[in-house]
């Protein structure tokens, strides 16, 4: 009769090589049905030693295959013997939870920050920053300005600042009753100058005394 | 060509007969031609169980050379397309055939007339029933959920494994270091996995050949007497054991769940399955039926693939 000779834990246990945990402990406990001591389907079968080597052996590859250490090392050793192909190792990485927002976003940041810094070698678009700056009130129209002079859409902003669309809309139309208060407003107010790559601190202060200036005179 | 269903058991009483009338009566239902050949030397009672009270020739006719041909002792049976042939009056001493007889007989056999052959077969490991049950590829074997005959079905499996391993050997070219030392006669105990180590040792070339030969061999395992409270995978698992430790092929072919009405229809000479043709135990039978022809089909689609 043929032994486990030269079978894998993985054909021992008679699961493919990319299974689960949980996947591996339900073949463990199946392959017990059939092997242990007191199984009617084998009775008689082996010879008690016999039985007891296989047990053995169902005992290692179980507590090989449940110990992620033991078992990545396993993997490799069948890898380089050639008896599984290479693509079980890259299984670790694969089985990792996929971060939100990761990897697309951090491209559409990049892609963004480098379309508005191509833009500032414009003349138009350095001088039209440069005269916001220089004002002692800012309005949302003049950030509005520099935004379509700059060529980007709020919703593109809206996706790298997580600011709502709504609240950009109303810097933008100086829709004062829509704001937030003082401190959200100001790092809203941060974000966005950030964007389009102009000095944040002038542009909160800029906007926040043409806020009381209007509503002063209002 | 004929297919040979050899039926056999490691222990008695397990329903061989019964299950060798059964499934011989839903061939014939198909539409098949079968005969039912009771090889159960010295201890025959097929004729009982299809209800034929007092079969006239039978096997002995064909051994004493009164019949030239086995196929003019087949009897028609109350099924039709199923015929028998008895064993009954072969003299006392039959159980113990002499070699060129047992040639004889299954040299008739091969040449039978009819689509299926069924053989009821003796129970336990004696060489009669070896040799007979080694006549087709697809031998039956019958167990019950006991471990007696379970214990009894995994020698029988074993003498059988061993028989056609060493079959293999002497009819086919194996070098003599290995035809010498299977068969010298002071090594009386040879087990299957020792011969197959001499093979590697001595004819390593012909490894791959003997493992091919031996993988031809499909065993089939039926469970008779099945009862509500058993584990219901337990011919599954023999299954899955004995293809892993084997070099052979094993399909397990179904339970037959136990029916007070089986021993009733054996008192009153009735073929179960022709009585109750709607009970569970004969829809059991019937899907197994339908499994071995359906293997069958199978089988001689690869042999003509290949």
């Amino acid at each position: 009769m043929k032994s486990f000779a030269g079978l894998t834990y993985y054909d021992i246990l008679n699961i493919p090589a990319n299974s689960s945990f949980i996947e591996i402990k339900r073949a463990y406990r199946d392959v017990l049905a059939i092997y242990n001591d007191d199984s009617l389907a084998t009775y008689a079968l082996f010879p008690s030693d016999e039985r007891d080597n296989l047990l053995k052996t169902i005992e290692g590859a179980f507590s090989t295959l449940i110990d992620k250490g033991k078992r990545v090392a396993y993997d490799r050793m069948l890898v380089r013997s050639g008896q599984v192909d290479k693509s079980i190792l890259s299984r670790e990485e694969k089985k990792k939870p996929i971060p939100l927002f990761h990897g697309k976003n951090l491209t559409k940041e990049d892609d963004l920050v480098g379309r508005v810094k191509r833009k500032y070698i414009e003349k138009k678009v350095k001088k039209l920053s440069k005269n916001i700056l220089s004002k002692d009130l800012i309005s949302g129209n003049d950030l509005e300005a520099l935004r379509k002079a700059i060529g980007i859409e709020i919703s593109e902003i809206h996706v790298v600042t997580k600011v709502s669309i709504a609240v950009l809309k109303a810097i933008e139309n100086n829709q004062f009753e829509d704001l937030p208060s003082g401190f959200y407003l100001r790092n809203f107010l941060k974000s966005y100058s950030e964007i389009l790559q102009i000095d944040s601190q002038k542009i909160i202060d800029g906007y926040l005394k043409n806020i009381s200036h209007v509503q002063k005179n209002g | 060509m004929p297919v040979i269903y050899p039926i056999s058991s490691g222990k008695g009483g397990v329903g061989k007969s019964f299950i060798a009338a059964s499934i011989g009566t839903l061939f014939a239902k198909l539409g098949k031609k079968v005969v039912l050949v009771d090889l159960d030397l010295g201890a025959s009672n097929l004729h009982t169980l299809l209800g034929i009270k007092n079969p006239k020739n039978g096997l002995n006719s064909f051994l004493n050379q009164t019949v030239k041909k086995l196929d003019r002792v087949a009897v028609p049976t109350i099924v039709s397309n199923l015929f028998f042939i008895n064993s009954l009056y072969c003299s006392m001493e039959i159980a113990n055939l002499y070699h060129t007889q047992k040639l004889k007989i299954i040299r008739a056999i091969t040449k039978l007339p009819f689509d299926y052959i069924i053989l009821d077969l003796g129970a336990g490991s004696n060489f009669n029933t070896l040799d007979f049950f080694s006549t087709s590829q697809e031998g039956i074997i019958i167990c019950t959920p006991e471990p007696t005959s379970i214990e009894n079905c995994f020698r029988f499996i074993k003498a059988a494994y061993l028989r056609k391993l060493k079959q293999i050997i002497k009819r086919h070219a194996f070098n003599s270091a290995v035809k010498n030392t299977v068969f010298s006669p002071n090594k009386t105990k040879m087990e299957a996995p020792d011969i197959i180590d001499v093979v590697l040792k001595h004819d390593p070339d012909r490894e791959n050949f003997l493992k091919n030969k031996l993988s031809e061999f499909k065993f089939k395992l039926i469970i008779n007497q099945f009862r509500k409270n058993i584990d219901e995978t337990l011919g599954d698992k023999i299954e899955t054991v004995c293809n892993r430790h084997f070099y052979s092929n094993f399909q397990f072919l179904g339970n037959i769940s136990y029916d007070e009405r089986i021993p009733e229809s054996v008192v009153s000479k009735n073929i179960y399955v022709n009585k109750y043709p709607y009970t569970t135990s004969s829809a059991d039978l019937k899907k197994i039926t339908e499994k071995i022809i359906k293997s069958r089909r199978l089988t001689s689609q690869a042999s003509k693939v290949s």
